[in-house]
């Protein structure tokens, strides 16, 4: 036996057209029930959750437009279609502003309910596949993240099929993907919502406190530790612990962190005794994983522990549109915060804001954009508004390195830190290995910001944690 | 397929096609229900009248009509419909016996139909 075609509810309370309407409907292969009120109608609408509901105008309880009043209300979605013996456009008018999808003259042959049934079914079964694709393929946000790009929608789904689950979760990108905010996402999405997040980087704390930091510490354990104190892993029980820039973690700390991960159980720092603490890793890295196993830097025990379920976050200049809405999304935001009238981007701007490659990523979307608001103040953003490094690279072949201006006393300037016209003359450094440009360029925004190295990350437009890994690693080579 | 005959109290195109689409045993069920609803609804007609239930009358008289039409009894629907005419331009003691007879001749033609 054929599948039912579809499943539909009659409410009539007239034994002869019931009968007459159940024996056609079944006749055409539709599964069928009858209510002979409006009340029950209602209640096997919210129960049976009809494809198709076929609703007499006239019912001994209430009108049939009342059944589709409530049947709205009740968030009832099957299509409605009236059934009345008057056959005035007052009547089809009033039936379709109640939210029928047709309605069917009384008496009604074979030939007219079908096609009025199909022609409704087929209407809500395209409607709801509309829906169904809109949600999965539209979605311009996703917890923190905002953009629709297909890329972006492969990691939606990713950390939607990811959350619910125990798994641990590797997530990878270049700096200012998005990874805490990725972390944030599966914690939010899994069972584990209204326990803790507890975020940690891993490259920006000393190396000698990172096990303090994750594992907690007792008194006295070493000078300066004067009160026992609960670690991340601790902090973060029955919740989710992430684990930022984990490639930086030293190798002694890592078997640490796998036993962890093996028995659930660590040792705080001076402690005696084990403690339990049930949480789930999520961790992330901007290095290549697997490379950083193969020089010896990353346990390979631990790599397989934690990279079961990797999700990769593609840089910005590969997500497309993407990056207008990201912009946009910052303009409002740092708009409504500092009073600036700004509504959008002007041709010009938005072409600069997609031409530009974004090394940074979103943070250094984020903090273009902070500036555009801080210092201007209009309806739109013009072109000139943008720091110069956006139409810089408007001007020049995309292959082409961009020149790095520079500045006498220091070698290297940061280029937000100063103003437009320095800019008018840029000059081509010497070509160096790329290692030691970067090196020259974050010791002279150090240099200019007097070591403040979240404010030389600012110019850099690169997270504080960078500028600390690389620093550590000079110290270390 | 079978023959439709011409009918006086039924419309062919109600009717017959009923008959032609639906199985016997279904359009026979058909025919049933129409009987008990058309022994149910007279005799509400008849009470109603007598009690001078206008709405009560109305409202058996719209049933009746709604009835007949399911089934292409034209004849009958239109005799129900003068009854369910609020400006009431015949009264029911004249109304109600042809009403009534309308009714036995559309169940004899159906069941004619259904035996055909």
């Amino acid at each position: 036996m054929s599948e039912p075609r579809g499943r539909i509810l009659l409410v009539e309370d007239t034994p002869t057209q019931a009968e007459v309407a159940k024996a056609l409907l079944s006749d055409m292969g539709h599964e069928v029930r009858h209510a002979e009120t409006g009340a029950r109608g209602l209640a096997l609408a919210l129960d049976w959750m009809p494809d198709a509901i076929l609703v007499d105008l006239q019912l001994p309880d209430f009108s049939g437009f009342e059944l589709m009043r409530r049947l709205k209300a009740e968030g009832v979605e099957a299509a409605c279609i009236v059934i009345t013996a008057n056959a005035s456009v007052n009547t089809a008018v009033e039936a379709m502003r109640e939210g029928a999808m047709d309605f069917i003259v009384k008496p009604y042959g074979r030939a007219r309910l079908k096609v009025t049934l199909d022609n409704a079914l087929e209407k809500r079964a395209l409607r709801a596949e509309l829906t169904a694709v809109k949600q999965q393929l539209n979605r311009g946000r996703f917890f923190g993240f905002v953009g629709g790009s297909p890329t972006m929608q492969a990691v939606y789904r990713t950390i939607e099929a990811v959350a619910p689950s125990r798994a641990n979760v590797f997530v990878t990108g270049e700096s200012g993907t998005g990874k805490e905010l990725a972390a944030e996402a599966i914690h939010k999405a899994s069972p584990r919502a209204k326990g803790p997040f507890v975020a940690l980087n891993c490259a920006a704390i000393p190396r000698d406190l990172l096990e303090s930091e994750i594992f907690g510490h007792v008194k006295g354990a070493f000078t300066g530790a004067t009160d026992n104190r609960p670690g991340a892993a601790k902090q973060a029980e029955g919740g989710t612990l992430f684990l930022d820039e984990i490639g930086e973690m030293p190798l002694e700390m890592q078997v640490k962190l796998l036993r962890f991960l093996q028995t659930g159980s660590f040792q705080p720092v001076g402690a005696s005794r084990p403690e339990k603490a049930d949480v789930r890793i999520v961790s992330a890295t901007n290095r290549e994983p697997l490379a950083e196993v193969e020089a010896g830097r990353f346990r390979e025990d631990l790599y397989y522990r934690l990279y079961v379920v990797p999700i990769e976050l593609p840089p910005l200049r590969e997500r497309g549109e993407d990056v207008l809405l990201i912009a946009r999304h910052f303009l409002a935001q740092f708009g409504k915060e500092e009073g600036r009238r700004f509504r959008g981007f002007s041709r010009e701007a938005e072409a600069a804001i997609r031409g530009y490659p974004w090394p940074g990523n979103v943070r250094q979307l984020q903090n273009a954009m902070r500036n555009v608001v801080v210092l201007h103040d209009a309806e739109m953003v013009e072109a000139t508004m943008l720091p110069p490094m956006l139409l810089r690279a408007g001007r020049r072949p995309p292959a082409m390195p961009q020149p790095v201006p520079m500045e006498e006393s220091a070698g290297f300037s940061a280029p937000e830190s100063l103003p437009a016209t320095r800019y008018a003359e840029p000059i081509l450094p010497a070509i160096e290995p790329l290692a030691t440009m970067e090196k020259r360029l974050i010791l002279a925004a150090l240099d200019h910001t007097q070591q403040d190295v979240p404010r030389a990350a600012a110019l850099l437009e690169v997270n504080p944690s960078t500028i600390y890994r690389k620093l550590a690693a000079w110290r270390a080579a | 397929m079978r023959r439709i005959r011409m009918v006086k109290a039924l419309d062919p195109e109600i009717a017959g096609q009923l008959a032609e689409d639906l199985p016997p045993a279904v359009f026979r069920r058909i025919i049933a229900t129409f009987e008990l609803d058309l022994g149910r609804l007279t005799a509400e007609l008849e009470a109603c009248a007598a009690a001078a239930n206008s709405d009560g009358y109305h409202r058996a008289a719209h049933s009746l009509a709604g009835a007949a039409a399911a089934v292409g009894a034209r004849r009958l629907e239109f005799e129900a419909r003068i009854a369910m005419d609020p400006r009431q331009p015949e009264a029911a003691d004249t109304l109600l016996p042809r009403l009534t007879a309308e009714s036995r001749l559309a169940l004899a033609e159906l069941h004619s139909l259904a035996q055909a």
